[in-house]
């Protein structure tokens, strides 16, 4: 009985990828009890995160996708607001209003906005999926512009960036023409100045810092350099877990979140670093696998957004501790920690889980 | 998966090829190094005396990172520490002109009061520390000063040597160095060696542990041979006089009185001296910077003549009892020069004893033709004439004996007879520091030893001492003149205290024999037709005294060179100062 209700609960999961994704998020544990300096109520915290996060992804991975694609316009438009609200009744924190207070636990909206727009834009393709028109590529670029902005007055530069670049997947894979998606770049190119005048001085200054991270050493490029100090320090092989000394004397700032990785570079070296590299590539690999093999429009532009909205964090979290990207404040997916980071994160993957085992649109 | 690729690249080269000089970073984040100075050693005179040590002293620092707008800084430490404009001004120059660790002081000696005040409102004054140190003190003041020397703030110069001498290193943390007289010349040994405290600190600059603690040890104390009541005493006598004494045993060659006036207040440049203060003691008639007992080179006057009378002997020149008619003035033989006596109409029948006691000119005239300036300078650099003593203070003048050959270099001009007539009465080029007339008298008081004169005294047995102190050197120990000939001398010397003799005074009332010669050494040269008034000339013109005497004459004890600038007759005006030297040591009466 057990037995049976044990393979019928794994039954629609992808034990591949939910065994690599639960080592990741064990090792995730294990760098957060040192960076944390064995504080045991953020670590009960994050394992509450874990374990709400994958009940999160269990549902989605049983949700039949036609509930998802009817509710999707609902639930972009609920984020649409709880987005306004925030930046009415928000919570500020470092100067950024992102959070909003649901009493038991606080929330950040513009996380969940990066599963809704997803769902939102691939349900519009959906409706247009027979004429796909430049009236459904102008509503979906307005679509994504609305949160985007927003987003970026919070202010997060990250998350913005995060959900365009997810936003932007699909309108790409829905077949957008190269000549109008070339003409946008160029686009892009002539607003960027705007787009720079719109950022804040700090925003600004991170990417200014990108391009020479020594030129205010105590100032903007304090951040970069630490977290640079921390993962050349580490060598080969590490200093070791618990002996990060950038973290513990607290030269890196914000190691449990976003620079929670340049702590694992400082304690257990390139090697770690390669195993963590080879995880997520796997995770990665697997999750564009499901998304190639969907067979509807819009469970495949919807796993690809997500899976991209996905790599995207990775790649930017990384790129920023190791000096590549601006700093934008990014947590790592399954590592850093933060409650809505970590439950999107897993919702993203039983999304594209529900989409791929539950192959049909249609109601048995 | 390909921009992924690049991202392992990039930490790739962080964490394996850059890696050392990451992990150097990261050890300087968090591990800092400070500096233990050590404290510097302590001197003390003969009899224990503290000449200089330290005094714990607390000092408003400024923290070398920070800037500070100093139009405020008095009104915002009103009612807690005066800070005045002067105290401005001159931590400026300060800052321009030495060496600072991590903070530089801006006021010094901070009271009990001031230090409480200060760390009630600390949060008010980031920028400012409260730094304990040890300051060096001179429990003496003014007195010997150019013997003890001074420290000052470590400048750019001093790094430039101690770097060239591989000797930086220990002076991390250390804030002074020695600059003049003992304080310069054992710095190595004073200094000690420096420690340091590797600790580990968070990005706030907290302690969070000591890895390691090297401490610093102290630098040697330093006893000197100096005796700080004879000091005293001859300090007192000088009064406002310029000039140099010193006493040397002539039985060890130790020195106990070293004094050069007029002197100055080696705290002043405890802490870099104000431009005010630097041109006072660089008054240019004054000098009171001045070493004089080193650096002073003054013609020896009569006080050489009992050197040249030895060396006549030695060669055989107006030996007793060979004398002469003295009418007050010597003929040169080719009759083509008159020289005086100091005292008109002469001194009558005279022979070489006679001629030391009572000073006689004309005798000394004849005498240095007769015996020639090589024969001359030969003797009396056997006494260290002309070269330096070696004393252990260093940076010493080595006087001049001239000849022909130096005469001909310097001036270009061939060498007069008559100039080495008045070289024979100890004027002419010939030149003397206080030092070497004072070395010269121990080794004619004493012609069994010869040894170095020295400030630090020698260790008692302490063979692990290593010799590089004092070098020994060979000058042919006086003893290689005839015994015969250097009592004869002293018998001269006997003689000047004695009645008729230039300093007869001092024979009066004297329970012990003093054997001594008096001289006086013209400043300039009077020019034909002009005579000597001591009434008209200018005084810094005036004829210098200077004044040789060892006692007890029969089995000496101490012996004494007196040099008074511009003091008139050496007799009257040095042999009291001598006397009362005399009295303190061989009586033990040192009030």
């Amino acid at each position: 009985m057990i037995k049976l209700f044990i393979s019928k609960l794994s039954d629609n999961l992808d034990t591949p990828l939910l065994s690599t994704i639960m080592i990741l998020v064990v090792i995730g544990l294990t760098v957060l009890a040192s960076a944390s300096q064995e504080n045991f109520y953020l670590l009960g915290n994050q394992f509450f995160n874990i374990i709400f996060g994958i009940l999160v992804l269990y549902i989605f991975a049983n949700l039949q996708p036609r509930y998802i694609l009817f509710y999707a316009p609902y639930l972009y438009i609920i984020c649409l607001i709880l987005l306004l609200l925030v930046s009415i009744i928000g919570i500020e924190s470092h100067g950024a209003k992102r959070w909003i207070d649901l009493g038991l636990i606080n929330f950040q909206p513009s996380e969940l906005m990066k599963i809704s727009l997803p769902l939102f834009i691939g349900s519009i393709y959906h409706h247009h999926q027979n004429n796909i028109s430049i009236k459904a590529h102008t509503f979906s670029l307005i679509a994504i512009l609305i949160p985007f902005l927003i987003i970026l007055k919070q202010p997060d530069l990250g998350t913005a960036i995060m959900i365009g670049a997810s936003g932007f997947t699909i309108i790409f894979l829905a077949g957008l023409h190269w000549k109008v998606i070339s003409s946008s770049i160029f686009l892009f190119l002539l607003s960027a100045p705007l787009v720079w005048n719109m950022l804040y001085d700090y925003q600004q200054n991170r990417i200014l810092n990108l391009l020479d991270p020594t030129k205010d050493p105590y100032g903007t490029g304090y951040h970069s350099i630490q977290s640079i100090i921390a993962i050349g320090s580490g060598g080969l092989f590490g200093k070791g877990w618990g002996n990060s000394s950038q973290s513990n004397l607290n030269f890196l700032p914000e190691t449990t979140t976003d620079f929670i990785f340049s702590v694992f570079a400082e304690e257990f070296g390139f090697i770690g670093i390669l195993l963590i590299f080879l995880l997520y590539s796997f995770i990665f690999y697997r999750c564009f696998t499901l998304a190639s093999k969907m067979q509807n429009t819009f469970s495949k532009l919807v796993a690809a957004s997500l899976s991209v909205s996905l790599f995207v964090a990775t790649f930017v979290n990384i790129g920023m501790i190791s000096g590549i990207m601006p700093i934008v404040g990014i947590p790592l997916p399954f590592i850093s920690y933060g409650g809505t980071s970590m439950v999107v994160s897993m919702a993203s993957i039983g999304i594209i889980i529900g989409l791929y085992s539950n192959k049909s649109l249609i109601a048995n | 998966m390909i921009i992924f690729f690049i991202l392992l690249i990039k930490i790739f080269y962080l964490q394996v090829i850059e890696h050392k000089h990451y992990k150097a970073l990261s050890n300087k984040n968090s591990i800092k190094v400070i500096p233990l100075p050590p404290n510097r050693g302590i001197i003390f005179d003969r009899n224990n005396k503290i000449l200089a040590d330290n005094r714990l002293s607390f000092t408003l620092e400024l923290n070398r990172k920070h800037k500070i707008n100093f139009d405020t800084l008095a009104h915002r430490f009103k009612d807690i520490i005066e800070i005045t404009d002067r105290d401005i001004e001159n931590y400026k120059e300060r800052v321009s002109k030495y060496y600072f660790f991590d903070s530089s002081p801006i006021k010094f000696n901070l009271t009990n009061i001031q230090i409480a005040k200060f760390i009630s409102q600390k949060y008010k004054y980031p920028e400012f520390i409260i730094k304990q140190g040890f300051v060096r003190n001179y429990p003496l003041g003014k007195s010997s000063a150019h013997l003890i020397g001074y420290i000052n703030r470590i400048n750019i110069n001093d790094i430039k040597n101690l770097k060239k001498n591989d000797l930086f290193v220990n002076y991390r943390g250390s804030t002074h160095i020695g600059k003049s007289g003992i304080e310069k010349y054992y710095e190595k040994k004073i200094h000690g060696i420096s420690g340091y405290k590797k600790i580990e600190v968070d990005a706030n600059q907290n302690l969070i542990r000591t890895i390691q603690t090297v401490p610093a040890i102290s630098g040697e104390n330093i006893y000197l041979t100096i005796d700080s009541r004879l000091q005293r005493i001859a300090e007192k006598e000088f009064d406002n006089r310029k000039g140099a004494l010193v006493a040397i045993d002539p039985n060890n060659g130790e020195i106990l009185t070293y004094v050069s006036q007029p002197t100055f207040d080696p705290s002043l440049f405890t802490n870099g001296i104000s431009q005010k203060n630097w041109r006072i003691l660089n008054d240019k008639i004054k000098r009171p910077l001045l070493d004089r007992v080193i650096l002073g080179t003054y013609p020896p006057g009569s006080t050489l003549k009992p050197f040249v009378g030895l060396a006549a002997l030695h060669n055989n020149v107006r030996v007793p009892p060979f004398s002469i008619i003295d009418p007050g003035l010597y003929t040169m033989p080719n009759g083509s020069k008159t020289f005086k006596d100091w005292k008109k109409g002469g001194h009558g029948n005279v022979n070489l004893i006679k001629a030391i006691a009572v000073s006689c000119d004309t005798f000394f005239y004849g005498l240095g033709i007769e015996l020639g300036i090589p024969k001359l300078n030969k003797a009396l650099s056997v006494f260290g004439f002309g070269q330096k003593t070696q004393i252990d203070i260093g940076n010493e003048k080595s006087g001049l004996l001239a000849n022909e050959n130096w005469k001909k270099k310097k001036h270009g001009e061939n060498w007069y007879q008559g100039e080495t007539a008045i070289t024979a009465i100890g004027q002419g080029y010939t030149l003397v520091t206080p030092i070497q007339l004072a070395y010269a008298t121990a080794k004619i008081a004493n012609e069994k030893v010869d040894n170095i004169p020295h400030l630090r005294l020698k260790p008692n047995n302490n063979l692990l001492e290593s010799s590089d102190d004092n070098p020994t050197i060979s000058r042919g120990i006086i003893g290689s003149f005839n015994k015969k000939n250097i009592n004869l001398i002293k018998l001269g010397m006997n003689s000047v205290t004695e009645p008729g003799g230039t300093a007869s005074f001092l024979g009066k009332n004297s329970s012990y024999k003093i054997a001594a010669k008096t001289g006086t050494a013209q400043v300039f040269g009077l020019k034909k037709n002009e005579t000597y008034d001591e009434k008209i000339l200018p005084e810094h013109l005036k004829d210098h005294a200077l004044f040789i005497a060892y006692a007890p004459a029969g089995a000496p004890k101490l012996a004494i060179a007196i040099i008074i600038e511009n003091g008139g007759h050496g007799g009257s005006a040095a042999g009291p100062i001598a006397k009362k030297i005399f009295d303190a040591y061989l009586e033990k009466n040192y009030d």
